[in-house]
């Protein structure tokens, strides 16, 4: 059987057993919906990424797009499969009917687009960057904008890029160069751009680029920074397009996401570079930010589908190959056992399902946080959601980045030699889950974003909300019947978070906020390992349930509390040095001298 | 001239999940198995969506089976069908009595064509196109396939295999048969079953999702339509395939030559 790319059962368990996102056709914005258009939905993204987009994935990545004349030309394959993806609906799904959209919640969006990534994050990449910047012109687009650009894009027939990032200006984004001047309707734009991803191709007829710029005269700083609309092609006097000035110098050779061209991107060479301006002038970086929850839960999503197709596959190949006998079988003409039988293997597996499903109910309980923030019945269940929401989602971005790639790098374990080569798709995967920790914030922003603003917002409001959360899945795991010693681990290492918190806000508001800061990684990895035990022992209690009142399939359940148990008994404990260490505030990496290294 | 097309939407075990026979051999066991459109029907709904396309006129999707058979007829809605009818009925069925329901179908719609999946992929049959041809009277094109390859042109664009003729009286259909393609003309109304290459089956959309769910879908109790929902074949027992026995290897022809008389008995 070909790889599945997630596992069903096991996602729907996730959606509606633990995280009962059923419930969401409740909300009154979503009333149209109910769980048979939810399954409707995620099922025909995963038959399409099955039959179309996974059979491509190695040929996407086996020959990159290339510059001729300027142009970039991407693997003809997408020609194909680019209209087709665009047709099931996929860039406006979760959009207002108004809108043209079709009003889905984002988790049920989520869910559906992880079979779409794990199945190709490549060619999903085109339409995941064109939903962000059709976003971006519904938000904050004048009625004249949207309605040029807002049903191209949904449709497919442009696509959508972000465009950012500067050579000089990457992470630190107030540093971006790239100028407007107001000219009549609009601004003349020029400056470069780099690592544009999606920003020149061949498959659709313009493309749409969301640019950061300053307007002439412009504050230096975040203040400076705006927000335009620049298309490839604008439309000229007698309705046709004509060139807007914008050229591709060059195309960004990458390790993974080979499919997705990234490109260098020349803005207005010539002084005839077009652009509008989208939102308020100097508030470009602010309404970029507020896109920037759905951007990062998408990374999030990203690598947890890097990290799961990885683990099926590796799956079947622990179950498939052949090799050695068990430690107590001395008879060398007895036949081989196939390697999941060997404890070590089985231990690589389910430390790649401990993070790709704890993984899955961390994107997608964020992802449920978004449509209650924005759908909840009550401002106070509104407000709740919302800086839970916040206070996850530096830890959904970037937990399935980093644990993933662990986890990536053990499918290739598994595989052994063949692994290491490169006949066999786990490098493929390796490669591309690199970028999740690189782009929409690295980890270290992630990092200090976590620490230095979210578990501080609303005076530790989230902080608590949190820790409510985490009360009632105990409360929940314990009716249930989950071991009380899983509970107390969870328990346990919550007040130790909590307190690891407040010594550390205290150093802030003490003044040495870069004391508060020093170790905001090695926080971020702690305070995710937490979150993630959290949604294990909810996972647990939801399987327990569903055992005792014998639904669900039985294997997949008991595989769900092998793979709490070991997150809450074997992962869980692993923060105590590290939480003692920045208690400490042991300081060797502030210490250490450039001149040292 | 706009045809009004009956077409079936069977709901069958995913081939691609794993199918094990229950122990006493009374059926399989249907825990963890997912279910889905019959892939036949699958390409009998899309034909019916095609010829609607360039023809007009309207497609009726019908399914037999429990409640949970629902999913197949939105499926087909989903892809564009206009409406449906899901006959319920909990229990075996065999092909002799799914024809007879459908004949009943057949007299109270009165569809200028049936298009129905070949056969579907649980049971392999392959009988009811051809029973209901037989109790209506009607021609019957079995198998339908194409010239063209699934890769030409006209499948690009989704033009209909089966070809309606100027006159709107029958219809042109290349069947697939052993040993190549035969093509026939049979007058309308007509029977038609669709084999694996006359084309590609589109994939719904949300919006088609959406729209599906507020299509009408009429529900009908087998046993109010007056047919004798006995079926007339037992199944007595289910077992999987023997194993298959590792292949092994020999010294020279000559070997070869004898085990394969001697002991495979082919030659």
């Amino acid at each position: 059987m070909a790889n599945p790319l997630v596992d069903d059962r096991g996602l729907s368990f996730v959606l509606y057993d633990v995280l009962g996102a059923a419930d969401l056709a409740r909300l009154p914005h979503f009333a149209d919906h109910g769980r048979e258009t939810f399954d409707a939905w995620i099922d025909l993204c995963r038959r399409f990424s099955r039959d179309v987009l996974y059979p491509a994935y190695r040929p996407l990545d086996e020959d990159p797009p290339v510059l001729v004349g300027g142009a970039v030309k991407v693997h003809p394959l997408l020609r194909e499969i680019w209209p087709r993806m665009c047709e099931l609906g996929v860039i406006a799904a979760s959009r207002p009917f108004e809108v043209g959209g079709q009003q889905i919640p984002a988790t049920i969006a989520l869910a559906a687009n992880l079979y779409l990534m794990a199945g190709n994050c490549a060619a999903y990449g085109f339409a995941g960057l064109t939903s962000g910047a059709a976003h971006l012109v519904e938000a904050f687009g004048s009625p004249a904008l949207r309605e040029r650009w807002l049903a191209p894009l949904h449709e497919g027939r442009f696509a959508g890029t972000m465009a950012l990032t500067e050579p000089q200006a990457g992470s630190s984004l107030s540093d971006v160069r790239t100028r407007a001047t107001p000219s009549d309707d609009h601004f003349l734009l020029s400056g470069s751009k780099i690592f544009i991803s999606g920003g020149d191709q061949d498959i659709t007829e313009n493309v749409v680029h969301m640019v950061l710029a300053r307007i002439d005269g412009a504050p230096p700083g975040t203040k400076g920074v705006s927000l335009f609309l620049v298309p490839k092609l604008r439309l000229a006097e007698d309705g046709g397009f004509e060139g807007n000035d914008v050229s591709v110098p060059g195309l960004v050779h990458k390790i993974g996401w080979r499919g997705l061209p990234s490109v260098i991107l020349a803005l207005g060479e010539s002084g005839d570079c077009r652009g509008w301006l989208v939102g308020e002038p100097g508030r470009g970086l602010a309404h970029m930010f507020q896109m920037m929850n759905e951007a990062r839960i998408m990374v999030g999503a990203n690598g947890v589908a890097t990290a799961s197709v990885a683990y099926l596959e590796s799956i079947a190949y622990a179950k498939d190959r052949p090799q050695g006998r068990s430690v107590t079988d001395r008879n060398p003409l007895s036949p081989q056992v196939p390697i999941v039988e060997h404890a070590d293997v089985r231990r690589m597996l389910l430390r790649q399902k401990a993070i790709v499903e704890g993984g899955l109910a961390l994107v997608l309980q964020a992802a449920l946080q978004a449509d209650l923030a924005a759908h909840a019945p009550t401002p106070e269940k509104r407000r709740r959601a919302q800086l839970l929401l916040d206070l996850l989602t530096p830890v959904a971005k970037s937990f399935p980045a980093e644990k993933g790639f662990e986890s990536n790098a053990l499918a290739i374990q598994i595989h052994g030699g063949y692994g290491y080569s490169s006949e066999y798709l786990p490098e493929t995967w390796l490669r591309d889950q690199k970028l999740n920790s690189i782009h929409e914030g690295t980890t270290g922003i992630q990092g200090m974003d976590l620490l230095g603003r979210k578990v501080m917002a609303d005076g530790g409001g989230a902080l608590s909300i949190l820790g409510e959360e985490v009360a009632s899945a105990c409360a929940r795991a314990a009716r249930a019947g989950v071991d009380p010693l899983w509970i107390e681990a969870l328990g346990r290492a919550t007040a130790d978070v909590g307190a690891l918190t407040m010594e550390l806000a205290g150093r802030g508001m003490g003044g040495d906020v870069d004391a508060m800061l020093l170790h905001s990684s090695d926080y971020l990895e702690l305070f995710s390992t937490v979150v993630v035990a959290w949604l294990w022992l909810l996972q647990a209690a939801a399987a327990k349930e569903a055992l005792a009142e014998a639904r669900g399939h039985p294997d997949m359940l008991q595989g769900k509390l092998a793979a709490a148990a070991y997150w809450l008994r074997f992962e869980l404990p692993r923060i105590g040095p590290l939480v003692a260490t920045c208690r400490e505030g042991e300081d060797s990496y502030a210490r250490v001298r450039p001149e040292w290294f | 001239m706009p045809l009004k097309i009956l077409v079936t939407a069977k709901r069958v075990e995913d081939p691609e999940s794993k199918i094990k026979v229950k122990p006493d051999g009374t059926g399989i066991v249907t825990d963890g198995v997912n279910y889905k459109m019959n892939p036949f029907d699958e390409i009998a709904v899309e034909e019916a969506l095609r010829l609607k396309e360039k023809h007009g006129g309207e497609v009726v999707v019908a399914s037999i089976g429990a409640d949970k058979s629902m999913t197949e007829i939105r499926a087909a809605l989903a892809m564009g069908a206009d409406r449906g009818i899901l006959v319920k009925h909990d229990g075996p069925l065999d092909p002799f009595v799914v024809s007879a329901i459908l004949d009943k179908l057949f007299e109270k719609e009165k569809p200028d064509l049936v298009l129905l999946g070949k056969q579907s992929i649980d049971d392999d049959q392959n009988q009811v196109g051809q029973y209901l041809a037989e109790r209506r009277g009607l021609g019957q094109a079995t198998f339908a396939s194409k010239t063209e390859s699934l890769e030409s042109e006209a499948e690009q664009k989704k033009q209909p295999g089966v070809v309606l003729a100027a006159d709107g009286k029958s219809l042109r259909v290349v069947r697939e048969v052993d040993g190549g393609l035969v093509t026939v003309d049979v007058s309308l109304p007509a029977i038609v079953t669709c084999d694996l290459r006359l084309n590609k089956p589109r994939f719904a959309s949300l919006p088609g999702i959406m729209k599906a769910k507020k299509k009408p879908v009429e529900e009908i109790v087998a046993a109010s339509l007056g047919v004798d929902l006995a079926p007339k074949v037992a199944v007595k027992k289910l077992s999987e395939p023997p194993k298959r026995q590792g292949g092994l290897k020999v010294a020279d022809v000559p070997e070869l030559y004898a085990k394969l008389k001697g002991e495979a008995k082919v030659l």
